[in-house]
């Protein structure tokens, strides 16, 4: 069982450096080779995860001992669901790639920097090591940047430069920051485990500066208004594996740090600045809700959602409550389906229109493309916070934890907080149904409705792709129960390690 | 073979089962739009899958209540289990069952399947039927969910629910722009109102540390001395919510809007589910409700000035559609009143008997209208008028409606209104605030619904015999210009198209064909259809009965026989002068004697959407802003790149391309130094 906690990020891994070094090799690799070598490779790496989720194994050996540094592989209840998340959008992703592969570069390539990206977010959620873990976190950036640079939007080329140029530099400045926390942590503990360092905390006036200079670190990743400039650049030039994958495994990452590095080691820290973190995180929210009124670019729309979204995943966090802490866990899994669904769908569509203006003048989805129409209208639901679907129970469970933050927070302007998350909702419902208003029921006037076109409808991998992550978003919503159970224990015990 | 085994208790037809009947009165119907989406590809398919789940959907409630009465029924059953969120925090997330869920279950379940079987011929030849039938079913779940929720995240769960369901029934002709723009509207207008919600629900549960419905209520019940601004305020945030849905001022405008949607979806709107959702969900808060004064007269308040204001703008409408809409805003406000005027110990019984007896004829009267329609081609009161006259088949089952609507004895409309305006007077006369203002509401109410009851019977029954003596005098009139030989002369001459060149061919003119002269045959829905529009007839004549059964515990032992008598001469006397109003206009219709500007202004619900629309435009204005500010955030982010390209640029024009000696000695130095570390180490 220990070598599936190897193989689960490894799989991924070599195959893309396999991919991508082979493609300069000799003779170029066809692109049925490398999507059956991708899809291989995904395939292992999520039937290790679930032996991994199923068995909890653990891989504890010294690594370089001179800094502490060790190879400690293993999960708990935070990090199963997103490990099998990540694991399990890495197939689709791969399925999804297949079916729409962008110009730019050679397939394999293409796949090869997909596979890097999904071992790398693997990886970041199997490690146990604060250092390990900021490389892990390093690994995705260089395929990631490949893959907004080359194989983005052909239409604007000094766009797709810029945007790949934003998100390296932002990310690289928010994983510097968030190595200098790291070390700081790991020099004052002795250790860089993060159990060790969770138990050697830092006193108190050391743990708000380092704190601080990690939230700023990871917030660049989460993001967190207002470090999030970079996020609606690269979804809208990225390809739509990509924005897939930025989506549903990097924003991730960013919040997954925050629950590890931040909340657990340096509870004080976080006490002190929760306030003013919580504030930015619904000022998010609402910005984010806002620009969405107005967004003209679909694709550019659905990334903005994911502003105000993280900022809900914040906020529960922030509220140093479990209620809050497990609505943001919550929060961050529905995300990732949610968003993976959307940028599905929106980035089919977008490839079908040649575009994505919503001031275009289109007929009604609802009756060219059923299918499409139903995962759009379920992902836009979905994203509004619409029950009986995943949104739902991670942003109100935020907003009951925010009402009644933990401690001594200060109870009225948390309270404060939960109110401008409530208008955030209501702005959410105003732009997901401004979307499904013109592109699902058509801006074209009058006459009978369209008859449907099914060679333009979704089939194939894409239908594939989109049914899987819709159901998954229906079944998120109907039985919470499942993740609620998995992340409780560790929930829990995060809360009693912080609270001592 | 489940049931000789034991599991079914006779006596008390108790189940001893995982499934319960309660879960199935939420789960049949949710399961419609699963099946139809799954299985389903024709409109045929779809209906028999929602014929029949519907029609399970409405056995479920009626076991569920043969349960109840003889005590089987399971109280507080599961469902997916606790949440696990802390130990400080309970979410049970279970079911309740109790005597009036029981009975909302059962109206809900009855008009759900009535609207079903309905839309099947009104919508049959619709391409989006399969659709339309999921919402139904989706509807009558959430609704179902509300009324049997035992928690507050359930009810939550619900509510949205119904108003995504709204925006999918109210928007189902989306090729029309006005059914885009009115669906857009009901969901916006209560998601907003709804706003507020999640922090009441917030500060209720939180409080009780569970959202079990029954802790709630204990525990603020024995809190309420300490935490009465709290509880007020949790209480106002519900109420808002609740405004919102049923479609009271200020947020009343949606509502008529919504009649965009087919009629089956606005019989399902204004009967069982959405509007009555808020007398639910207050009903089942009525201890909390009692306790708070502020809150109760609010409640009050609002649902007087929305009564009262509706009740003129259904009077004055000219689609016979809206007037009905404006009607439930009106009936819905009665049920709120219904339970702002219960003192302790009294349970939400008022309200919820109006909430059944509303029911049965607003359905009723929603699916006769929606009926007529279909033969007359519109709602208007042009189309309209002596629909009645023309197609008689309807006129029993209209009337039975109208009257029930008008709360005339022994209708079951006037037996709950009845306990309602009784209740209010009772607690008038004791000096309660909030029973004051009610009652004199009430009183402006009951007139103003027999004055619109009477004037929509008027319209329909209008009788154009006169009229028809014009017409055919004027028809014989033209037959004697045939003498003069204009019409041979228009017939004879050459066809010309519209720039008077004479047209090659000659098409045979049109045949005019009299339509006196055919058979004229009705076209009426099928006969399940009619069974249930003749079922909610009947229950709107004798549902009144229940309010003897134990099932309901409201006093009609005591009526105030004077004041039923008084408003009775009073609606009268009002149905009079509007038959008086009505003589002599051209469509029978009594509200041609207002000026045409008020009756254009309501018709615009007296121009709401225009104060939605400057609220809202602040909103636009903010995001737009906001957006200009993100471009400028944007533009220094921006900067960052551009900065450090510039900084590379230059440091790549300082060195000459050339390794300087300088640096290679460096260099050779970093390596050795390198080496020595890896080899001494």
């Amino acid at each position: 069982m220990v070598a599936a906690l190897l193989v689960a990020p490894l799989a991924p891994i070599v195959a893309g450096l396999a991919l991508v070094t082979g493609d300069r090799s000799v003779r170029s690799v066809s692109r049925h080779t490398a999507y059956i070598v991708s899809l291989l490779a995904t395939v292992v790496s999520l039937v290790a995860s679930v032996l991994i989720a199923k068995d909890r194994p653990v891989l504890n050996r010294q690594w370089v001992p001179e800094i502490g540094m060790r190879l400690h592989l293993a999960v708990d209840g935070i990090s199963v669901p997103l490990l099998l998340m990540t694991a399990a959008i890495g197939v689709l992703v791969v399925l999804h790639a297949r079916h729409e592969q962008p110009e730019g570069g050679t397939p394999a390539t293409f796949f090869g920097c997909l596979l890097l990206v999904i071992g790398g977010g693997i990886a970041t959620f199997l490690v146990q090591d604060a250092i390990s873990f900021f490389l892990a976190f390093e690994v995705v950036l260089v395929p990631m940047w490949v893959l907004i640079g080359r194989f983005g939007d052909r239409r604007d080329a000094r766009e797709r430069a810029r945007a790949a140029y934003t998100f390296v530099l932002y990310t690289v400045l928010g994983s510097t920051l968030m190595l200098i926390g790291i070390l700081a942590m790991t020099f004052a503990a002795g250790t860089s485990d993060l159990a060790g360092i969770a138990a050697h905390p830092l006193p108190a006036s050391g743990q708000t500066a380092v704190a601080l200079i990690l939230l700023i670190g990871l917030g660049i990743k989460v993001p967190m208004w207002p470090l999030h400039s970079w996020l609606p650049r690269a979804h809208t030039v990225a390809p739509t594996a990509g924005s897939m994958l930025l989506a549903a495994v990097l924003l991730k990452m960013g919040t997954y740090g925050v629950v590890r590095l931040v909340l657990a080691p340096l509870p004080e820290g976080v006490h002190r600045l929760a306030p003013y973190i919580g504030t930015l995180a619904v000022i998010g929210i609402i910005w984010g809700g806002l620009v969405c009124l107005v967004e003209r670019s679909l694709k550019r729309l659905v990334a903005w959602s994911s502003v105000a979204h993280m900022g809900f995943v914040l906020l529960g966090m922030m509220s140093g409550t479990e209620i809050g802490l497990q609505a943001a866990l919550y929060a961050n899994i529905a995300h990732g389906v949610i968003s993976a669904l959307l940028f599905a769908v929106v980035g089919g569509l977008k490839h079908r229109w040649g575009g994505d203006d919503l001031d275009t003048v289109r007929r009604s989805l609802r009756d060219i493309s059923p299918r499409l129409s139903l995962v759009l209208v379920i992902g836009f639901a979905a994203s509004m916070g619409l029950p009986g679907l995943a949104g739902f129970w991670g942003e109100v469970l935020a907003i009951f934890g925010a009402w009644n933050p933990g401690g001594d927070l200060p109870d009225g302007w948390f309270h404060v907080l939960a109110a401008g998350a409530s208008v955030g909702a209501v702005l959410a419902a105003g732009y997901a149904l401004r979307v499904l208003w013109v592109v699902w029921q058509g801006s074209a006037h009058g006459g009978v409705p369209p008859k449907p076109e099914p060679a333009g409808d979704a089939r194939g991998n894409e239908w594939v792709v989109a049914d899987v992550l819709g159901a998954a978003t229906v079944a998120l919503g109907v039985i919470p129960i499942v993740l609620l159970h998995a992340t409780s224990d560790a929930v829990t015990h995060l809360m009693a390690v912080a609270g001592r | 073979m489940i049931l000789t085994d034991g599991r079914l208790d006779t006596t008390t037809l108790a189940l001893d089962l995982p499934v319960q009947p309660s879960h199935l009165v939420v789960l049949l119907p949710a399961a419609i739009p699963v099946l139809i989406i799954l299985l389903t590809r024709k409109s045929a398919q779809a209906f028999v899958v929602a014929s029949l789940l519907s029609f399970l959907g409405l056995l479920a409630p009626i076991v569920l209540l043969a349960q109840q009465i003889r005590g089987g029924a399971v109280a507080a059953p599961r469902t997916i289990g606790d949440l696990p969120v802390g130990p400080g925090f309970a979410i049970p997330l279970h079911l309740q069952v109790d005597r009036l869920s029981v009975l909302v279950a059962v109206a809900v379940g009855l008009v759900s399947w009535a609207v079903q079987i309905f839309t099947r011929w009104y919508l049959y030849s619709d391409p989006r039927y399969r659709q339309f039938a999921a919402g139904v079913g989706l509807f009558t779940a959430a609704m179902q969910l509300v009324v049997l929720s035992g928690d507050m995240l359930l009810t939550l769960i619900g509510w949205e629910l119904m108003g995504w369901c709204s925006y999918l029934l109210i928007g189902h002709e989306s090729e029309r722009p006005k059914a885009r723009r009115a669906a857009y509207k009901a969901f916006m207008v209560t998601r907003i109102a709804d706003t507020p919600l999640v922090i009441g629900l917030a500060i209720l549960s939180l409080g009780a540390h569970s959202t079990d419905i029954d802790a709630v209520v204990a525990h603020w019940t024995h809190a309420a001395g300490g935490h009465h601004t709290a509880l007020t305020a949790a209480l106002l945030c519900l109420i808002c919510a609740v405004a919102g849905k049923s479609a009271q001022v200020p947020f009343q405008d949606w509502l008529p809007d919504a009649m965009e949607g087919p009629t089956p979806a606005s019989a399902l709107i204004h009967a069982a589910t959405m509007v009555a959702a808020g007398t639910v969900v207050l009903g089942k808060l009525i201890t909390l409700l009692e306790l708070s004064d502020t809150a109760r007269v609010v409640l009050a308040i609002v649902a007087s000035v929305s009564m009262v204001a509706a009740g003129i703008l259904a009077f004055l409408q000219h689609d016979l559609k809206r007037l009905l809409a404006w009607s439930t805003v009106s009936q819905v406000a009665l049920m709120l009143l219904g339970l702002a005027v219960v003192t302790p110990p009294d349970d939400a019984d008022l309200g919820i008997a109006h909430l059944l007896s509303h029911a049965m004829f607003k359905a009723l009267l929603f699916l006769m209208v929606g009926w007529l329609s279909v033969l007359v081609s519109g709602t208007t009161v042009e189309r309209l008028s002596g629909a009645l006259s023309k197609h008689p088949a309807c006129r029993t089952m209209m009337g039975i409606g109208l009257l029930a609507l008008a709360g005339v004895p022994p209708f079951v409309g006037f037996v709950s209104k009845d306990l309602i305006v009784d209740a209010a007077a009772r607690g008038g006369i004791d000096g309660d605030l909030t029973a004051r203002i009610a009652f004199a509401a009430l009183v402006c109410v009951v007139l103003l619904t027999a004055a619109y009851s009477m004037r929509m019977w008027l319209i329909l029954i209008h009788r154009t015999g006169s009229q028809r003596v014009q017409v055919r005098k004027a028809v014989e009139d033209s037959y004697q210009v045939e003498d003069v030989g204009i019409v041979e002369m228009l017939v004879d001459l050459p066809q010309v198209d519209h720039h008077g060149r004479p047209l090659d061919h000659t098409e045979p003119l049109p045949v005019v064909v009299d339509e006196d002269d055919e058979p004229f045959v009705d076209q009426q829905p099928g006969g399940g259809a009619r069974l249930g529009l003749q079922l909610l007839s009947l229950l709107s004549v004798v549902g009144g009965a229940l309010v003897l059964t134990p099932m309901l515990d409201v006093d009609w032992q005591h009526p105030n026989v004077w004041l039923i008598v008084a408003s009775l001469l009073l609606m009268g006397a009002v149905a009079l002068v509007v038959r008086m109003m009505s003589v002599g206009t051209v469509y029978g219709d009594a509200a041609a004697r207002i000026p045409v500007l008020v009756r254009a202004s309501a018709s615009r619900g007296f121009d709401a959407d225009r104060i939605y629309v400057a609220v809202v435009r602040p909103v636009i204005a903010l995001a737009h802003a906001v957006t200009r500010v993100e471009g400028l955030l944007d533009r220094g982010v921006q900067a960052l790149p551009r900065l450090s390209a510039g900084i590379a640029r230059r440091s790549d024009r300082l060195h000459d391309r050339r390794p300087t000696s300088g640096l290679v000695a460096v260099s050779v130095g970093l390596v050795v130094v390198g080496l020595m570390g890896v080899v001494l180490w």
